[in-house]
This record gives structure tokens, sequence and C-alpha cells, in this order.
């Protein structure tokens, strides 16, 4: 079928294919892979997916529609089975996710339908069925879905390593991913695509959705912050924005935010209480799909969110998005913008709602960032050996393999085309006889070589295996319950443990009183009266500002870009900043001293987001304190680093600079970042992923497996101890330093600062940029030492303190007398 | 160090046991010998290694204190899976070297294996005199005189005021009874919720050290 016999089904609805979706279709009909990228809400479905549709032959399976959220597959099945119905209308598409019902999955086993919608994890778990391959016998494409959440993460990874298995065994397959603007689209194409790259195409809908990105601008500048991210000194502002709206969608950067957001706007709008909803990743299911259906059906006024809301789903409805805080970074607002207007030819509104006042220069900045489309991009991981060797048993339980087919097809991908002899002989000894080093696992098997192939038969392991596939790490969580058994959500148990029974918090939009907390379920009920409870809170680092929006945002400082209201605004903090110092930049670096009571402090200011800032802080604190030997104190935002001392922070430019050399780098933050603990903290995850804790079967308790638990720190010290050159102990100390610290972006500035010209101010008072450094309550402290050492400085400092309370009233006494 | 000046033979040991200078009795809690090969019985990758060296250390340990008799306080084995013919002859070696008479007081673990190895008196519970009872739970204390157990794998949280804690693992004294840190080099610990009048000890380089009440948050 040529691909002009897919108009019709367009014109009867009266619309007219867009160019970009007449190019898919050409491609795909031409036998062709590639990436499609355009806006949400332009028709992306309908390009990818009526190309297989009109070469649709027969009822077998044909298509799998791979989804990054299984709570986006009621809605894609949706969208898929309209143009189904007319086209092939003697097919079915089906949905396989975690939540799909025993009965339907059993069904499926039997047979699968034309077009199947599930996740990396489902996929990968089917590929431990022998018949799979015989099932799918006849697959013409694969679409991705959204392929830009999963690049750069384990279940991109997952991905690739899924569909190189498909490639190999269908080698006439086509491989369609679908994506929101990013930085890097022939990369993350690459990422997909792993060696059938070449020959594949890359599409791009060149319609700009309207967008419009607006502030709201505080009344009173002088008496505005100039630190803090909670600042809902704007709600009453924020209230008359939503009253306009007919539904509005307000995002904030974390779950605790949400949580004062929603109390905030229900105290001054207490009418909106059945109207008001919020959305976040700790919620209980229930609560989410409440509010997911008040944004379908428009029944509710506005719902609070975080990210956990910036994918997908279909909420036509809204007609406007609130940003509270800063954006964070470029693709992450028009994400967001994008979540509003979601039909052809309407319009993208967002609102910003500075916390303070520099926001209001990030708004401005990524307004000019997003126009430009300057968007960030985001790097595909490499070499997670982790997943490879679940991938290895994956596959062993499915098919026995033969060891050179299978490293070819692994090398197919993209994330292992590099992968070396050693790391690919150590991790078919990691699933087979626990590593080249025999003596050290003695009576361990897990896959067998037999006739040449590798096979994985225990049938109690392949269960295993089977509940482990999935990589999304899932931390212990406390369950937050009322006593009539209806849950609520998650909270982390610092945070519950730290309160009693009859102790008042505030979770899911409720005030709530504890009952009692026993074995991981908080039991609570509403609370007698209003009042004020503790918000649950949620660790987890804060996600850094972008390069792109940092840059957007020197620029501003600078006077850069058209005039616009934010600017105008924060102009007279701006003016303080230039007469008290001057503006920074991210081609110089600004350095300010100051004296204060505490001591002195140094604010630098290299514009390289929160996480390369904590980095830089304690590399140049460890460094100081090498040579001076004084304790040092650290602070770090987006847009700089703070230094404390009582004494010896000189401003000198050539110690500065051997104080921010790349000399020594990794070893120097190895030695001042507890890198050892850190990465104890990281192996969670990667023994999880690499099946060296098990995972229960939830509502089952196993008495045999508990003889066999073991905390992840537990398995790292050992496995340090006695097979230190183990590679997923390598693997986890290379993740921590790329998580906790960007380590790429962070060589990347000390690079840019070498060859940057420095300036050097002396000021008599905290400027307005160095203020919210100083004003950070949680500073880290540099003072290394071993576990015993710090024990022994804290039973001195209890000493201490003891001794001026006895000595006090002595004091006094003489001081009468 | 001794804590209690009403048994003056009492003394805590940095390695986690308790010495008796009265009848020269060494005691340890938890060494769950073969865990890691049971780990590895079911599929886990684990290394071997902490078998020979936990038993080095209790060897070092009594011989460093002239110990005339070993009471492990239960669980000196982890499961059934993990009794391999490579533990049974590290076991051999070590008694043999020890010279010492072993009892095990027979914890939850230690009842799942279908026999302890014959060198090894195997009893409910022990008296050391009149005044000491060496059981493997606490929960199984009873009145009037003190008990040395283990099964808990006591940790204690100190919070640094910051943002950090540090995690140790301790001897911890309630109701008479004092429980014993684990002994074993792969064991978890379990953090203790203190109590109002726990005494908590932990080892501080080449000591043991009590920890003041307002440590533990």
């Amino acid at each position: 079928m040529p691909a002009r016999a897919l108009h019709p089904f367009f014109s009867t609805r009266g619309w007219q294919p867009f160019d970009f979706q007449k190019d898919t279709w050409d491609a795909y009909l031409a036998g062709k892979s590639g990436l499609l990228h355009a806006p949400t809400g332009l028709g992306k479905t309908l390009a990818v997916y009526l190309g297989p549709l009109a070469e649709c032959s027969g009822s077998h399976c044909q298509v799998l529609w791979l989804t990054p959220l299984r709570a986006l597959a009621a809605d894609t099945l949706r969208a898929l089975r309209e143009p189904l119905a007319v086209l092939a209308p003697h097919c079915e598409a089906e949905a396989r996710t975690g939540d799909t019902p025993a009965a339907l999955r059993a069904r499926l086993r039997k047979k699968l339908p034309h077009t199947l919608v599930t996740t990396p994890e489902s996929l990968s778990l089917m590929l431990t069925h022998a018949d799979f391959s015989e099932k799918l016998a006849g697959l013409r494409c694969v679409i991705v879905d959204e392929w830009h959440e999963l690049l750069g993460t384990k279940r991109g990874v997952q991905t690739e390593l899924c569909l190189a298995r498909l490639r190999a065994w269908f080698p006439q397959l086509r491989i369609w991913g679908l994506s929101a603007t990013l930085g890097n689209l022939t990369e993350a194409r690459h990422a997909l695509l792993g060696n059938s790259f070449s020959g594949s195409v890359e599409i791009t809908a060149a319609i700009d959705k309207p967008l419009v990105i607006e502030t709201l601008i505080p009344k009173e500048i002088d008496r505005f912050p100039w630190s803090g991210h909670i600042g809902t000194r704007l709600a009453s502002q924020v209230a008359d924005e939503i009253e306009k709206a007919n539904v509005t969608l307000v995002f904030t950067n974390t779950r605790s935010q949400t949580e004062i957001w929603f109390q905030e706007l229900l105290a001054i709008r207490p009418r909106w209480k059945d109207r008001l909803a919020m959305h976040h990743g700790s919620l209980d299911r229930s609560e989410r799909d409440h509010a997911e259906n008040g944004l379908r059906d428009g029944s509710l006024k506005c719902v609070i969110a975080t990210s956990s809301l910036d994918l997908g789903v279909d909420f036509s409805p809204v007609d406007q998005v609130i940003q509270i805080g800063s954006p964070k970074g470029v693709a992450r607002l028009l994400q967001r913008a994008g979540r509003s207007g979601h039909r052809p030819g309407s319009v993208s509104r967002i609102v910003g709602v500075p916390t303070h006042a520099l926001e209001l220069v990030e708004f401005a900045a990524a307004r000019d960032a997003a126009l430009a489309r300057n968007v960030e991009s985001r790097t595909p991981l490499r070499m997670p050996l982790d997943l490879l060797v679940q991938h290895l048993v994956t596959c062993a339980i499915g098919t026995p393999f033969e060891p050179a087919a299978m490293r070819r097809e692994i090398q197919s991908s993209h994330a292992f085309a590099e992968l070396t002899d050693a790391e690919w002989q150590w991790s078919l000894g990691f699933i087979s006889n626990g590593g080249a080093v025999l003596a050290k696992y003695p009576n361990y098997h897990k896959a067998r070589l037999e006739d040449g192939r590798y096979t994985v038969d225990d049938k109690r392991l392949i269960m295993q295996h089977r509940l482990s596939i999935g990589t999304i790490s899932s931390d212990p969580a406390v369950s937050i319950k009322f006593v009539n058994g209806h849950t609520l959500g998650t909270v982390e148990e610092s945070f519950i443990a730290r309160l009693r029974p009859g102790s008042s918090l505030i979770f899911a939009g409720r005030q709530l009183t504890l009952v009692r907390f026993h074995q991981r379920t908080a039991t609570v009920k509403a609370a007698a009266r209003a009042g004020k409870g503790q918000v649950a809170i949620w660790g987890g680092s804060k996600m850094p500002l972008s390069t792109e929006l940092s840059h957007a945002i020197a620029r501003r400082l600078h006077g850069h870009g058209e005039p616009s209201l934010e600017m105008e605004a924060v102009e007279p903090i701006l003016a303080i900043q230039r007469k008290w110092s001057r503006l920074p930049a991210d081609d110089s670096l600004l350095v300010e001293h100051v004296r204060s009571r505490e001591g002195e402090h140094l604010f630098f200011y290299p514009f390289a987001g929160r996480l390369v800032h904590e980095g830089l802080a304690a590399l140049v604190a460890f460094r100081i304190s090498r040579e001076s030997g004084e304790a040092i104190h650290t602070t770090q935002n987006d847009y700089g680093f703070s230094l404390t001392a009582k004494r010896a922070l000189v401003l000198d430019e050539e110690k500065l600079r051997s104080h921010l050399s790349a000399e020594n780098l990794l070893d120097d933050l190895v030695s001042c970042m507890n890198t050892a603990e850190l990465a104890r903290r990281q192996f969670r995850e990667i023994a999880r992923i690499s099946g060296l804790i098990l995972q229960t079967p939830p509502g089952r308790k196993d008495r045999s497996q508990r003889e066999v638990q073991a905390s992840a720190s537990l398995l790292f010290e050992v496995l340090d101890r006695y097979d230190p050159d183990n590679l997923l102990l390598v693997q986890s100390r290379r993740e921590i330093l790329e998580k906790q610290l960007e380590l790429t972006r962070l060589t990347t500035a000390i690079r840019r600062l070498q060859a940057a010209p420095m300036h050097l101010v002396e000021t008599a008072n905290l400027t307005p940029m160095a203020f919210p450094l100083w004003a950070d309550r949680l500073s880290a402290s540099h003072s290394p030492g071993d576990a015993a050492t710090r024990l022994e400085a804290m039973l001195r400092a209890l000493n201490v303190a003891a001794d001026s309370i006895r000595q006090a009233p002595a004091t006094k006494l003489m001081a009468e007398s | 160090m001794n804590p209690f000046p009403e048994h003056p033979s009492i003394s805590l040991l940095p390695e986690g046991a308790v010495f008796l200078s009265d009848s020269a009795t060494l005691v340890v809690a938890d060494v769950h010998l073969g865990k890691s090969a049971a780990f590895r019985a079911q599929g886990l990758p684990v290394p071997e290694g902490d078998t020979a060296r936990d038993l080095q250390r209790l060897l070092d340990l009594a011989r460093k204190c002239r110990a005339a008799q070993l009471v492990v306080a239960g669980d000196l084995f982890h499961a059934p899976s993990g009794i391999t013919p490579l533990l049974d002859a590290a076991l051999a070696d070590f008694i043999a070297e020890l010279g010492l008479p072993v009892t095990l007081v027979v914890g939850n673990h230690d009842v799942k294996l279908k026999h302890i190895p014959s060198q090894i008196r195997a009893v409910a519970s022990h008296d050391l005199g009149e005044s000491i009872r060496i059981i493997h739970d606490p929960a199984h204390a009873t009145g009037g005189r003190m008990h040395f157990s283990g099964h808990w794998h006591p940790v204690v949280r100190i919070p640094d005021g910051r943002r950090t804690s540090l995690r140790l693992p301790c001897f911890l004294y309630r109701s008479h009874t004092l429980v014993l840190p684990a002994f074993g080099s792969f064991t978890g610990g379990a953090i203790l919720s203190p109590a109002p009048d726990d005494r908590v000890f932990v080892a501080l380089r080449e000591e043991v050290v009590e920890l003041p009440a307002e440590m533990m948050g």
C-alpha cells in the first residue's frame, strides 16, 4: 500500500497530514529505521504507526510499541486502537506491562496481538520465555516512545540490549524512536539503533508550536527574598492566575514543595477543596489516578505536581502550566510547557513563579534559550556491566546462547560497542562460575556451559531472576495508611522516625496525626483540628541547573537579550551587586572575599550547576585545609560555592589558581569526597541489577530467602576485601563520581576556569549573589577522618559543652562579686 | 573495660567479645560461619574469605587473653547450605589449634543444622557460676541474674549534629542482659532504638568506651 493510501484516514476526519508525517510513512515503507523528533500534541503517533499499518498482513504480532512509563500504556493503547480499527479492523492491540491482569497476561502468553504495547522491563521478561522468538516471527517494527526519557538511563541501556536481541532475530526489523527536542539528536538516534545506524533517517517536524513563557513579577522587589526555595510569597498572585484559566497544572521541583504549595493554595482558596489535587511519585496509585483522571476530564481546577507528570499523558483540558521555582533546564521547561495546549494548533503557555530574586533572571534566560531551541543534550550511558550480566542471564534462560554470537549481538548496541575482551570474559565468568579467580567462588554456578552454549535451567534461579528483572531501584520506604487500611503513599523512614505518636504531619495534601509506626507501616488518622504539622520531606539530590541555562543566565546578567519585565524588576538588586562587587560571568571567574564575625569567607561563581559546585567546594576546601590545617565549611548553589574558615582564606590569584588546578584532580576528589562511602551507597542499585541482592516477591515471605539477605554495603565490603578487582566495584566508583559530582562536567569546568581571567573583589558586605550561599544552613564541613577520629571529636565536643554548662554559674558569680 | 562493679571479672573487649577473668572464659556471639557459601549455593556470587579470617581472629583473641574455654552465644553457623567440606576442614583445624573446650549455646541459625560437629558441646544455655547465664536470644532471659546474649547484632547510630551519622557495632546492656555485637565479618547489624535505661558500649581504638546517653539521638 503506498503512503497515499493512508490519506483517507485523515481526509474522512477533515485533517491534512503534515509533511513530517508523510516523510515518516515514506521512509518507513522504504524499509528505513529512524528517529522522529516533534513537539507533543502534533500527531507523532500517527506518523510512526500508520506506516506499519499500511503493510499489515494477517493478524500475527507485527508491531512492538515500547513506552517508558506503564502509566502511559493505557493512553497509548487508546491512541493506537483508533487508526487500527479503521485501517486493519481484523487486528488487535493490547498492552503487557507490570499492571496487566493475570488473565490477559495468560492470554498474551498464548498468542500475541498485532500490536503489543509494553515497557523495557516487560520486554526483558518476555525474552526469558523460550518460545518468544517464534511468537514474534513476522515482527516488522519496534517503536520506542519518549526515547529522550530513556536515553542516558539504565533503562535506556536495557532497551538497547533488548533491541539488539530483536535485531539479531529479525535482521529486517525497522526501529523508530520518538523524541522531544534534545541537543544531541544524532547521538540519540545512534544509541537507539546501534550498528544499524547507517542508512537510518532523522525526521524533524518543522512546525514550532506557539509557546508563551511569562513570569509572575513580585510587586515589591526590594522586599523580595534574595534566597530560599519554598517562596510561597507569591501564592496569592498564583491563585489569581489559576482563577483566570480553566485547568492549571502547577509544577514544583520537589515533593515537599508540592505538599507545601497545596496547603498554601487551599488556605487562600478554601472553596477549591474538592477541585484541587496533587501528584507526586510517593503518592499511592489511587491518589495519582484521582489527579490524572481529574485532569483528563477537566473536573479539577488545578493539580500540583512534580516531574511525575512531566511525561506523555494527554491532558487536553489543561490550558495553563505554572512552574514554581527554577526551571533548571531548557528541555524541562519546554516539556512542562507542552503539557498545556495539547492539541495541534493550540498554544502552550507556561507562567514562571520565582521563589527568590535571581530566579527572575533564570526565567528570562530560559525563555531566550527555549525560543532559540538551545536545549540540553542527554549523554547515553556506556558499559553498565550490571545490566550486561543481568541481560546475559535473561538471554540464557530464554534460549541457550553461543558466546561468540552473543558477543557480536551485545557489541551491536551503542552502549557496549567498545566492550573489551577482559570485560566480556569477566561478565561470562560472573554469570557462570563467579569469575576468573575460581578459588574465590567455590561451589558457585548460575549459568552452565553445555555443548558450547550458556544455559540456565535451575527452576529456582529462573524464578529469582524473573523477579529481579527491571532496573528501577525501589528503596525500602515506609507506607502511610489510614486506620481503615486505605493507603496514601510512602515516605522515607528517616522522616517518620523523628515523629512520635500524636504528632501531626502533612502528606498527600492532608493534615494527619500519627497513630503508630510499626514494621514499615505508619498508621495515621485525619488531624482533629487544623494546625501546623511537619511537611514530609524526601532525600535525594536536587537537580542541578543545566549548562545551557547557566550560559543563558550569564548572558542575561551581562545585558544580552530583549528587554524584559523580569530584568527590569530585578535591576535594583543587580545594581547593588554591580556597586558592591561586579556581576559574575561564565567566561571569567569572580571571587569575592568578606570578613564577618564567623571569620573569613570566599565566594566563587563558576556557573556550573550545584553538583559541580559541591565537588569544586570540597576540592578547594580540601586543598586549602591541607596547607593551612584549618577546618573549612562549604556551601553551594547553582551559581557558585562558598568557603568559610576562621582564618587563612586569602584573595591571592596565584594561590586560588593552584587550588583550582586540574592536577591530581581525581585523586584529590576521591580523598575529599569520601567516595568509598558514596560508592557503597551507589552499589545498592548495581547489586540489585546484577542479581547480588534477591528481590522478594511482593506479599510473599520466603523463609529460605532470609538466609541469603545482606545489605548492599555489606556485600560491597566483602567484595572489596576478597575480590577487589570485581568490575562491579569499579563501575560503582565510576557511577558515583558521575552521579554525585557530574565528573565530566566538573572536568570541563576546571579546564574552562584555568583559561578564564579571574576577578578578585574585596567586599565590605555580603553581596546579593553571596547572601544565599552564606544563608544556606546545609553547610558541609571538611574535617576528614575515620570513624574513630570522628567519634573522638564528638566525645570531645560533648565534654566541652558539658564543661561550659558546669562552669557557667561560676563565671556568673565571679562577675557579680 | 569493666563497666559492672558488682561483676569485677567481666571485661568488654574491643574485638567485640567478653572475657571473664575468674574462669578465663571468652564469650563471642553470632559468628555466622559459612554465610557466603550459603549465598553461593543460592546462585549469588559472593566471594569466599570470611570463614578463614573470622576463625583466625577468634584464635588470635583466645591466645591474647589466655582463655581456658570458649563459649559462643549462638549462631556459630549460618545455614545448612553453608556447611561445606571446606568449612568442616577449616573448623577442625581451628579447634585442634585452639586446644580449648568449645561450648555452643544453640542459636536460631544453628538449630537448622542436621548435626553440630562433635568437637563442640551444644547446649541450650550455659551458666558461669551462680550469677551469669549465657543464652542466644535476649527474649529468653529470666530474672534474678545477669545474662549474656547475642541474636540482635546491635548497632548504635550516633548523629554528628550535621547531616551524617556514625553507625557502630556495640554492646548493649538492657534489663540485666548484655547483648554482644556480632563477631562474624559478613554479618549485618540492626540499629537499636534506645530505651531509657540502656547502656551502650563501643570499641574506640584499643579500648571499649561507654557512650554518654546524649550521643544517641
